[in-house]
Order: structure tokens, then C-alpha cells, then sequence
């Protein structure tokens, strides 16, 4: 080993590198302060970890509107270990904001600003400042719904301000839409714009420190001194567990859905933001602007000001401001999150993306398209029918946790095309989960129970089917008129049972419904066709137009008939027709009432 | 050294600093601009666009409507996507549309859980059924938006206006 101890004596002996770094690193320090120089040490270990893990992620990372949210995920869910190093990154960021934040606490309570320290103390504000933004920047890089809508309220806000609001809002936005220029431009803010003067700044507060020691009370020569090297390293190690620890806990840093401009996303910032969103409760109209800009910016301004503030009014009053400020901003934090706790609106729609969130991850661990994460939700079937049924069917029907049974007025679809929903339904058609509370309530009447109304005089009630046995059989029947090759297998028929089955259907059901186009003897024109009854085609003909004759027939767009069922086929496309009615089929017959 | 010497020296390294400090400047003109370039352009005309037909509209029942056109961001051009939407409704023969970004802070206007107006789920604002402001921090109502009916289509004029001013300003 002795050639290596030559060639550190050799560089050593032109550069004095190795001094320079053991006096930086190892530097003798007025003792005293030992919490600030813990979290200085602290905070240093943060910034190295998220050093080395941004370069490292910058590897993978693709800042482009079509590959940011694809490659995030390739990160997370495919790359060895990638979820260790964004965790990593992602922790290591709260954890630097948490402590610079307690660093400024600490400091106004220890009087660190009081000269000749000024200098050193603003860097500490700068540090927060720069980390913040780091924070803002860094939030926006997955380009997923939280991070998009947070920005687009963000620039929003600044846009606010008088004159140049709008101008400074395009500038982060790269226009007048956030888009590519503005990833683009919130990626190099991240990683080379704010990095630097945040190093700088820690670097220049260290100096400082070294010079007057971290706080008064240990700034005399006389002082005893201490080397930092040693307590550096144990807390840097300490901080670096503890970061391992919290990722493997959490497992995987927060990726919401791919950003959707389109969807009704409820936006909330960033949890370090929830204080500032919730001041605007507070401020209306015209006040906006100024109330929620002017008084974290006059927090902001006191703590730039406590040297003066101490020796014009007393050090009682710095630290109760500065214990006012952190205590007013913790509290209204902690508001804002009972409120949205308290809001079912707000729970439900949250519940909802997170969902949508999995579905999404899930997804695309078969791959992304290249034309981004959007386009491959809006081809999943899944997902896209679940989108189409919420936005067109779930404010009459309903279907697995989407529609409210509370409010439907059409038949509840769990369970629809099967031999039990059709049995059910075929006794009491007026339950409220078929037709009871819409427009169809009372057209159709039980195959074996008496109506309740009298009949008119002259007319004797018959039962459709002799018994339950006719009855299961008819539902079976039906259930597998609806059948498609790729659906699970359903009870199997037997020729016997199917063809009296169908003799049952084609003689007694046609007096109102129609059967390969044959019945309707009465001429009603709205009880459905049977053949092929809950077939693919039959659900996207009834989707597209109600009123074919293949399904509901002519009067089933009667206006009289209120909150009828309403064609389709005007609003959306084929392809989404397609897609909505395979949604349908598919969880219906996979579900029960 | 004489005066002569000194004297010139001084001269050549004052025209060395300037032209370095115009050369600086110089290249600061194609950065500033370059950096500023998609941030210009203020006030901007809408795009007409067309949605649905006519008749998919019901009487007093608004409909969200997706405005679907081509889609430019800096080098992307997207073929016919969902550049924004719009709520429309019939009355009679005409059609009212009010755009669904939120005239406040941006997000998108839904229809109320509570009433029979409009409600924006980020900072909790109330509209009415016309869209007027009813409470909440949006300074103005939704932002109507230009409609003409053309060969039985609705045609929506898609516009974005600045956001959080009591003033509806057209932008970008």
C-alpha cells in the first residue's frame, strides 16, 4: 500500500488538496450549540444523499410531457432497486426541508443571528428557501396529476400579481399552458439552477460558523474548541440509516395517475404547502393576492429582520414572533388536513385517483406507449370504460362502487346478464334495484306474482311460468342467450330444459317483447328484444339507440317516458360504444346484486 | 518601464474589457429572447371548434362537452385531442356554454354536490345555475363562451381567460 501513500503524497505536496479538505471537513470549532452543529451535520447528510441519488436518477429520468410519468414508473416498479434510490431521494428531500426548517426555529431561539453571525443567519433562510423550491421543482418531474395540477394553481397564483404576474407565470409554465418547455425548464431548475447556490449557501454558512462559532455564548477565543469531523460522520451515519429505514417502510415514493388537464382532479399542494392553501380560505376576492403573498412574506421578512427586531425591541419578542410564525403555520397546516378529512367530496374523489393511481401502475409495468402514459389509460378498456360509465351511465345506473343506489333510477347492473339478476327480475321487475324507481316502473308485470292493482274487470290474471323450475329454466335461458365465446362458462342447459324454455320464451313473453324479431302482439313497441339478450351487440345497440328494434324499440326515447334511458351513439364514438358496453358485459356477469 | 508602455498597456486592456463586457451583452441578447419567446404573447383569439349535434342537447340539463381539435405543445402536434371542455346547454334554439376551468385558480368546474349550480372541488367556489358567482374565493362567474350553431353541430369559440381577476381577460 505504500505506492498509494505516494501518490497522496505527491498530489499533497503540489496542491495541498488534503489539507484544504481536513481543514473544511475536520474543522476545529467553538464548542457550545451542539444542536445547531447536529443539525447543520444533519442537513449536509440530506444534501449528499440527494446529491448522489438525483445523478443517479438522472440516468433514467426523461423530461418530456409523453415520457416523464412512464419513466418515473420504469424507475419505481422495473429498474433493480430503483425504488430504494428515488425512495431515497424523495425522503432525504422531507427530511431536508424538516430540518431547515428547524434549523431557522432553533437558531431564533439561540439568537444565531446576533452579529457578527447576520450573514451566516440569512444563508439559513436562504437554505429553506432553496429547498423549497427544490421541492416545488422536483414535484412537478413525475408529471403526474398531484404535481401538474399543483403547478397549474401555482403558476396561476403568481399570475395574480399585478403587471408582471402573468408574464412571470408564463415563464414557469414555458407559456400560456404548462406543457413540454415548462418540464423542461422546472427539470433545470432541479438539477442545476438550484442545487449550486443551495451547496454554496451551506458551504458559506459552514464557513461562517467556523469563524464565530454556531451561535452565541461559545464565541470567545478562549473558548474550548472541537474537531467536527468525528460528530459529523456519526450523525451523517445516523441520518442515512434512518433514511434507509423510513423507504423501506414506505416501500414506494408517492405516483399518482399520469396527468390528466382533462379530468376533475381535486388539486392540493404539497404538504408543505397546505399552510399557504389554507390562508386562502381566509383571503377573497382582490384580498387574495395580498393575503396570501404578503404575510408569508412579512413571516419570511421577520426572520430576515430578527437582528434588528432583537436590539430595537427585546429577545423576548424575537422568539415569541418566531414562535408565533412556526406555531400560526403548523396550526393552519393541521387545519387544512381536517378539513379535507371532514369532506366527503373531497374523500371520495381522492379515494377515486388513488385507484386510478394502482390501475394506472399496474398497467403500465406491460409497457408505456411512446406517445405517453395518457393515451395508454385512454386504450385500456378497463379503464377507459370505468371513465365512460362514470361520466354517461353512473347517474342513473349502477355498478359495482360506481352510481349511488341511493339516486339511481335505472336498474342496478351488478349481476346483469345473469341467471339470478334475470330470475330476480322476472319476479318482481318493480323492485327498486330493476325498474321500480324509473320510467319503466309498472311496463313490465311479474311472470308468477299477481299484479297488486285490480285488473279491469273481465280480464284473469295468468302466471307466465307454472312454477320456479319454469322459471329458472327461462332465466338460464336468457342468461345464455347473452353468453360470448371469451365469458367464463355459465350452469350448463340441457336440450330438454333449453327448447321448453324457449317454447316458454317465443309463445308467452312475445304478447309484449319480441323474439328474432317475431311478438309484440299488443303492439306496445317498448318491451326489449330477447334473442340475444345481454350479447355484446345487443348492449352496444342498446348503448348507441334504445329505440333500435334490435333492443328497447321505437318508444323507448318516448320524451313522456321522463329520465328515459338516452341514445349514445350522438356523444360518443364507436370505438368508445364498444368500450362501454364490454365494460358492462364484463362486470355484470362477473358480479352479483 | 516608461509612461508610453504603461499608458498603451492601459489602453489595449480597457478595449480588451470592453469587448469582452459587449461580447457578454451580445450573448445575452439570443438568451434572454430564447428564454423569454414562449412566454410573449398576451391576448389571444379563440378557435372555433365543433362538437356535438345539436339535438344531443336536452332542455335545462348541462352537458359536459369535450372541445376536441389539434393540439400544439412547442414541437409536439397532437391530431384531434381533448383540448378542454366546456358545459353547454339548450335553451329553446340556442345553446349557452360556459368553459370549465375554473375562473379562480384553474381547476376544473363540476357540477354541484349541493345545489343545482357548478362547484369547483379545489377551492371549494360556488356557482349558480347560470354560472354567476354564489360564494367562495372565484372572483367572477364561470367564463361563458361564444357558441354557433352550423349544419345542426354546435360550435364552440375555445378560449382560456386570465385566471383569478374579477376582469375576464382572454389569454393565450
Amino acid at each position: 500500500m505504500g505506492w498509494l501513500r505516494d501518490i497522496g503524497a505527491f498530489v499533497e505536496e503540489r496542491t495541498s488538496l488534503g489539507t484544504a479538505t481536513a481543514l473544511f471537513l475536520d474543522t476545529r470549532s467553538p464548542s457550545g450549540a451542539w444542536l445547531s452543529r447536529l443539525l447543520a451535520s444533519a442537513i449536509a447528510a440530506c444534501v449528499a444523499v440527494l446529491a448522489l441519488t438525483g445523478v443517479v436518477l438522472m440516468m433514467a429520468y426523461s423530461p418530456s410531457p409523453q415520457s416523464a410519468w412512464a419513466s418515473v414508473h420504469y424507475i419505481e416498479f422495473v429498474l433493480a432497486h430503483g425504488w430504494i434510490l428515488r425512495g431515497l431521494h424523495f425522503w432525504a428531500a422531507q427530511a431536508l426541508f424538516v430540518l431547515a426548517a428547524l434549523a431557522i426555529l432553533h437558531g431564533a431561539l439561540v439568537a444565531a443571528y446576533r452579529a457578527p453571525r447576520e450573514l451566516g443567519w440569512w444563508l439559513t433562510l436562504v437554505v429553506l428557501g432553496l429547498t423549497l423550491a427544490e421541492m416545488i421543482t422536483g414535484g412537478l418531474l413525475p408529471w403526474d396529476q398531484r404535481g401538474w395540477w399543483g403547478r397549474v394553481v401555482e403558476a396561476n397564483i403568481i399570475g395574480m400579481a399585478p403587471v408582471v404576474g402573468g408574464w412571470i407565470g408564463r415563464m414557469i409554465s414555458g407559456g400560456a399552458e404548462l406543457g413540454a418547455l415548462g418540464l423542461a425548464r422546472a427539470y433545470t431548475a432541479h438539477v442545476v439552477l438550484l442545487p449550486l447556490p443551495l451547496v454554496l449557501a451551506l458551504w458559506g454558512q459552514r464557513a461562517m460558523a467556523r469563524r464565530y462559532g454556531w451561535a452565541p455564548g461559545a464565541d470567545s477565543k478562549s473558548a474550548p474548541h472541537i474537531r467536527l469531523l468525528g460528530t459529523s460522520a456519526l450523525v451523517g451515519a445516523i441520518v442515512i440509516c434512518a433514511l434507509f429505514a423510513v423507504t423501506g417502510w414506505a416501500r414506494h415514493a408517492p405516483l399518482e395517475a399520469p396527468a390528466d388537464p382533462m379530468s376533475d382532479y381535486p388539486a392540493r399542494p404539497e404538504w408543505f404547502l397546505m399552510t399557504l392553501y389554507r390562508l386562502r380560505k381566509y383571503f377573497h376576492g382582490s384580498m387574495e393576492f395580498w393575503g396570501t403573498t404578503t404575510l408569508p412574506g412579512v413571516a419570511a421578512g421577520y426572520f430576515v429582520l430578527l437582528p434588528w427586531i432583537e436590539r430595537r425591541l427585546s429577545r423576548v419578542v424575537a422568539i415569541l414572533g418566531a414562535l408565533a410564525i412556526f406555531g400560526g403555520a403548523g396550526a393552519l397546516g393541521v387545519l387544512a388536513f381536517r378539513h379535507d378529512a371532514a369532506d366527503a367530496q373531497y374523500v371520495k374523489s381522492h379515494a377515486k385517483w388513488e385507484k386510478q393511481a394502482a390501475a394506472a401502475i399496474e398497467i403500465a409495468k406491460a409497457g408505456v406507449p411512446p406517445e405517453g402514459a395518457l393515451v395508454m389509460e385512454r386504450r385500456d378498456p378497463e379503464l377507459r370504460g370505468r371513465d365512460l360509465f362514470e361520466r354517461q351511465c353512473a347517474a342513473c345506473h349502477v355498478l359495482g362502487d360506481l352510481g349511488d343506489p341511493k339516486k339511481a333510477s335505472a336498474s342496478r347492473l351488478d349481476g346483469w346478464g345473469t341467471a339470478a339478476w334475470i330470475d330476480a327480475m322476472m319476479h318482481d321487475p318493480d323492485a327498486p334495484e330493476f325498474f321500480g324507481r324509473g320510467p319503466y316502473a309498472e311496463q313490465m308485470p311479474s311472470v308468477d306474482t299477481p299484479p297488486k292493482k285490480p285488473l279491469p274487470p273481465g280480464d284473469v290474471w295468468v302466471a307466465m311460468v307454472k312454477n320456479v323450475g319454469e322459471r329458472k329454466a327461462v332465466s338460464l335461458f336468457l342468461a345464455a342467450e347473452g353468453d360470448e365465446p371469451f365469458d367464463p362458462p355459465q350452469a350448463p342447459l340441457a336440450p330438454k330444459v333449453r327448447a321448453d324454455a324457449e317454447k316458454i320464451v317465443s309463445e308467452r313473453c312475445t304478447t309484449c317483447h319480441l323474439y328474432k324479431g317475431d311478438g309484440d302482439d299488443e303492439g306496445s313497441g317498448l318491451a326489449p328484444e330477447l334473442s340475444r339478450y345481454g350479447s355484446l351487440e345487443w348492449t352496444r345497440m342498446q348503448i348507441a339507440d334504445p329505440s333500435s328494434p334490435a333492443v328497447y324499440r321505437s318508444k323507448a326515447l318516448d320524451p313522456k317516458m321522463k329520465k328515459h334511458m338516452p341514445r349514445f351513439d350522438k356523444d360518443l364514438s364507436a370505438s368508445d360504444i364498444d368500450i362501454l358496453a364490454r365494460y358492462v358485459h364484463k362486470h355484470g356477469r362477473t358480479s352479483s346484486l | 518601464m516608461s509612461d508610453d508602455v504603461n499608458k498603451s498597456r492601459r489602453g489595449a486592456l480597457r478595449v480588451l474589457v470592453t469587448g469582452g463586457v459587449v461580447g457578454c451583452g451580445a450573448l445575452a441578447i439570443p438568451t434572454v429572447r430564447f428564454l423569454v419567446a414562449p412566454a410573449m404573447g398576451g391576448g389571444g383569439a379563440g378557435r372555433w371548434v365543433k362538437t356535438l349535434p345539436f339535438d344531443a342537447l336536452n332542455e335545462g340539463e348541462p352537458k359536459r362537452v369535450a372541445l376536441i381539435a389539434d393540439h400544439h405543445d412547442a414541437w409536439t402536434l397532437e391530431k384531434q385531442v381533448e383540448l378542454g371542455a366546456a358545459w353547454l346547454e339548450r335553451r329553446g334554439t340556442q345553446v349557452v356554454a360556459w368553459s370549465t376551468v375554473c375562473p379562480h385558480l384553474g381547476c376544473a368546474v363540476d357540477r354541484s354536490p349541493t345545489g343545482p349550480g357548478f362547484y369547483c372541488p379545489c377551492h371549494d367556489s360556488y356557482f349558480d345555475r347560470e354560472g354567476g358567482r354564489l360564494n367562495g374565493p372565484s372572483p367572477r362567474g364561470l367564463d361563458t363562451l361564444a357558441v354557433r350553431i352550423e349544419d345542426g353541430f354546435v360550435h364552440v369559440e375555445f378560449q382560456r381567460f386570465r385566471q383569478g381577476t374579477p376582469a375576464k381577460e382572454p389569454v393565450g
